[in-house]
């Protein structure tokens, strides 16, 4: 018996009414479940219309001087950008090609509604009635910033200061950079963008944050620090024999001195010398379970929490240490370890602040058009990553590769100032010249400002980059 | 579950469509005074003359209704003229240097129902002339590949050249095809649904009977494929499994079509590079070489979406104008930034209420052609709704097919009221035999 085809209509009828109530909750999830996500991407033209015809708001540095304004032009409002050197960090606002940096990140507040302010942000959308934009104030310092970008000069590479008690960036360069009023220039956009995003150099990437590179001998304050918090005696001597292996089994795999050393080092040694032997066995000493889970606590392989874009960086290839050659190399910075200026900068001012990690940040405050603080951005620490003991004893470490005899990192001394700090020679792919690497703190009694400066295929390595650390840190301690 | 009871009376006057049709004509006027409100600066005498017009327009084709006496549905025209308003409304909105033309095309679509609802005499005869129907159909398929009349318009050749316009001869062929599908499974429909095997669960279907359908259907798919249009490929072989299971209520002839048809998918994947790009568009739109690119379109579709909310920014105040094309592929989206989620279910809740009352003629309707007639066209509505509401709203990869009655574009228009003059058609047979009195 063939079923009546009525009853057919009804199965199918029901079937669409089904895909209708479906359809429905698509419809549901992008307008008003995923309506606020959407509704700040950066590259949603409403949030950029939204200042064509009114100044959006200034983007200032710490002392309110502008880096980025609004000026009239013959249709409309542009964007005009004071200071190349922060092209990554304070990013564009191009009715094109959408919203980058800071213009990004803090793009609502930057039109007047910030999420702090829930009244404005309905009375724009709903009544059309918009305040007029306040601003958004960066922990940037221009006289900081200035003394960084002059230090780099043209050698590509990335400076990132810091204070270690709040997080917030003092300075931040990026070379090679660009000239952010020509991605919003309308009659140059469209060439700079073009070669912008297809230079092999990379200008668009804030390598604050976002390059990832070996760390080399810079990374050797975890391998401390984790050795100091697992009872490894720092005053215990080692012997160091350069070429250097665990056993047989390592084969033609040896471990290199930097300086060909011979002799007994404990711990002052290892870092004032750079000792890679000596860490290497430090690291196999304690374990790879041990050496993983401090590189953890101190945020490797995980995207630091910052207000613009950061790189996570790793560990190594396959996420944890697997082999005793890796674990001997990943000790003293090499294997495969990959991070960026700023978790390095963020490692160092963790022991600069007694064991607590701050949060990163490059804006600290919005404020409304009259002026009124709209907003505090302050975010808290990330925790007590080491022992207040074990930030002073590697503290102290550090102080004697700066100003101790033979100190790998004697170009950062400031007169009248302990320094703490480590230079790094991060070797690359075969063929190319190493990374210079210098990271340190000052004053080491009592730290306000931490640096970390990475010269890219510097043949000198960490010696080439440790002057510049001076040089950051003395503009931020007025020596 | 459909009631086959009537549910509006159907007495000498049209007194609901009547009242329902002033319900439109406050939805016509309030739209375009709110955005002509918005466009202090651009203000076009059309945009008064056009509501007025269309509105007359309405008022004379229920006229025309009362005036031969029609009895069939009074539900269906207010619903059409409902959607054709929101349509002018948003052509006016999104793209008022085509607001004439539209207008123009709804004065061409009254004509074309006025005409579907007095020719042919006797519906049913239809039926008789199908191999006709598949024939034709096969003509205006295979026209816009011919030399001279076709044309191609942003990738797809659907389109042929008919004086200074050009019409998409799809749109007919899925009427066409209906009708020779109802025909035909109206005859073979007993054979079709009794497998003379089965292979363990499965019925084997009796293979010459199918040959004819399939042809057509697969003869269809091939020129489909020639013309780069993936909407009109999915319509097809979406009227094709429906009706089938219309027909024999075996609900394994869907299943294996859907088989099929993802199995068509992947090949069609993996050959073809417009395929290819429109489902990556639809898995990544936002990433950073697509957004740009091929998703361009689609994440700007989001944007307004996302700019909707609750209960839209009002009419004229959203900028749906930075969707490429909005006007003709992304009117749901545009309808959703500046009416809010509400008015999209609003708007949805209006298709599912033409379906349903299209599926209930069905029900109702006398013979099985009819009920096979009925229920495939009323399909066709809800499947191109989906499809394209789908497309807008990232549920299934976006097809370049019509929002039907709402979207941008003649022969859609056309076609659609012509559809909805078939259904009414259908409905007054129905009254006709119930009540048995000449007409």
């Amino acid at each position: 018996m063939t079923s009546p085809i009525s009853a057919n209509i009804r199965s199918l009828t029901l079937t669409l009414a089904l895909a209708f109530l479906v359809t429905s909750i698509g419809a549901a999830y992008w307008t008003v479940l995923a309506s606020d996500q959407l509704a700040n991407d950066p590259f949603n033209p409403r949030l950029i219309a939204a200042t064509n015809d009114r100044p959006r708001g200034a983007i200032v540095d710490r002392n309110g001087s502008p880096v980025a304004t609004s000026e009239k032009a013959d249709a409309g409002f542009i964007r005009s950008y004071k200071d190349r050197t922060l092209a990554q960090v304070v990013g564009y606002a191009s009715p094109k090609f959408g919203l980058s940096g800071v213009e990004a990140a803090y793009a609502d507040s930057l039109i007047g509604q910030d999420p702090a302010d829930p009244v404005s942000i309905w009375k724009a959308r709903y009544l059309g009635d918009r305040a007029p934009a306040g601003q958004v104030l960066l922990g940037i310092d221009l006289k900081i910033q200035k003394a960084a970008a002059d230090a780099l000069g043209g050698r590509k590479g990335a400076i990132v200061a810091l204070d270690p008690r709040t997080g917030a960036i003092l300075a931040s360069v990026s070379v090679p950079s660009y000239d952010a009023n020509q991605v919003v220039d309308p009659s140059k956009q469209d060439a700079a963008f073009d070669q912008l995003s297809h230079s092999p150099d990379h200008a668009l990437l804030n390598r604050v944050a976002q390059g990832l590179y070996p760390p080399g001998s810079i990374f050797k304050v975890v391998t401390g620090a984790a050795a100091l918090e697992n009872g490894f005696d720092p005053t215990k001597k080692l012997r160091v024999d350069d070429p250097y292996q665990a056993d047989k089994s390592w084969g033609d795999y040896f471990v290199r001195s930097a300086s060909h050393a011979h002799g007994l080092f404990d711990m002052s040694d290892g870092f004032r010398l750079s000792e890679n032997i000596y860490f290497a066995q430090v690291g196999l000493q304690i374990g790879a379970a041990k050496l993983t889970d401090y590189a953890k606590r101190f945020g490797i392989g995980s995207t630091p929490n910052l207000d613009l874009p950061a790189a996570k960086g790793q560990l190594s290839d396959s996420g944890s240490i697997d082999r005793p050659t890796l674990l001997a190399d990943t000790s003293y910075g090499q294997g495969e370890l990959l991070v960026s200026p700023l978790q390095m900068a963020l490692i160092y001012a963790t022991i600069a602040n007694g064991g607590v990690m701050p949060t990163a940040h490059y804006a600290t405050e919005v404020r409304d058009a009259d002026g009124h603080v709209v907003r505090q951005i302050a975010p808290g620490p990330q925790g007590q990553v080491i022992s207040p003991t074990t930030a002073k004893t590697l503290t102290t470490m550090l102080v004697g590769a700066v100003s101790g005899q033979g100190g790998f990192a004697f170009g950062a001394r400031i007169p009248g100032v302990d320094v703490a700090g480590k230079t790094g020679t991060a070797e690359n792919r075969p063929g190319e010249a190493p990374h210079g690497w210098f990271v340190g703190f000052a004053p080491a009694s009592n730290p306000t400002i931490v640096v970390a400066v990475i010269i890219e295929n510097t043949p000198e390595g960490g010696v080439a980059a440790a002057p510049l650390g001076a040089v950051v840190m003395r503009a931020a301690l007025g020596k | 579950m459909i009631h086959a009871q009537a549910a509006v009376p159907l007495g000498r006057g049209r007194f609901t469509e009547l009242s329902l049709l002033i319900w439109v004509a406050t939805l016509a006027i309030t739209g375009f005074v709110a955005v002509l409100a918005t466009e202090t600066s651009s203000f076009r005498p059309t945009a008064v003359v056009v509501p007025a017009v269309f509105l007359a327009l309405m008022l004379s084709l229920h006229v025309f209704l009362v005036g031969i006496r029609f009895r069939g549905d009074q539900i269906l025209l207010p619903i059409a003229a409902g959607l054709t308003a929101i349509g002018l409304v948003l052509v006016q909105r999104l793209a008022s240097d085509l607001l004439l033309q539209q207008l123009s095309w709804s004065i061409i679509a009254a004509g074309a129902f006025a005409a579907t609802i007095v020719v042919p005499r006797d519906l049913t005869a239809l039926a008789r002339f199908k191999w006709t129907w598949a024939l034709l159909g096969l003509l205006l398929l295979i026209a816009p590949l011919l030399p001279v009349i076709g044309r191609e318009i942003n990738g797809a050749r659907i389109w042929i050249k008919v004086g200074p316009g050009s019409i998409e001869p799809w749109e007919a062929v899925k009427i066409l095809l209906v009708i020779f599908f109802a025909a035909y499974l109206e005859e073979y429909r007993e054979v079709l649904s009794h497998a003379q095997r089965r292979i363990g669960p499965f019925p084997v279907p009796p293979v010459p009977y199918l040959v004819p359908i399939v042809a057509m259907w697969g003869i269809a798919m091939l020129v489909m494929v020639f013309e780069k249009d993936m909407g009109a490929t999915v319509l097809f072989f979406g009227i094709f499994l429906a009706m089938l299971f219309l027909a024999t209520g075996e609900a394994f002839y869907a299943i294996i079509g859907l088989g099929l048809l993802i199995l068509g998918g992947i090949v069609a994947y993996q050959l073809f590079g417009h395929v290819q790009a429109r489902v990556d568009t639809w898995l990544r739109p936002f990433d950073e070489d697509l957004r740009f690119g091929t998703g361009y379109q689609l994440v700007q579709g989001l944007y307004a979406l996302a700019n909707g909310g609750l209960i839209g920014v009002g009419l004229g105040n959203g900028m749906p104008d930075r969707i490429p094309i909005v006007w003709s592929d992304f009117v749901f989206d545009a309808f959703a930034e500046e009416t809010g989620f509400l008015g999209a279910l609003a708007l949805l809740g209006t298709y599912l209420l033409l379906v349903y009352r299209g599926m209930i003629i069905a029900v109702r309707a006398p013979t099985p052609f009819l009920q096979l007639l009925a229920g495939g066209l009323s399909f066709i509505i809800a499947f191109q709704t989906l499809v394209i509401v789908g497309g807008n709203l990232r549920l299934i990869p976006l097809t370049g097919i019509t929002l039907p009655f709402v979207a941008y574009g003649g022969s859609s228009l056309v076609t659609n009221w012509m559809l909805v003059g078939i259904l009414m058609r259908v409905s007054q047979v129905s009254e006709r035999m119930r009540g048995g009195g000449p007409s």
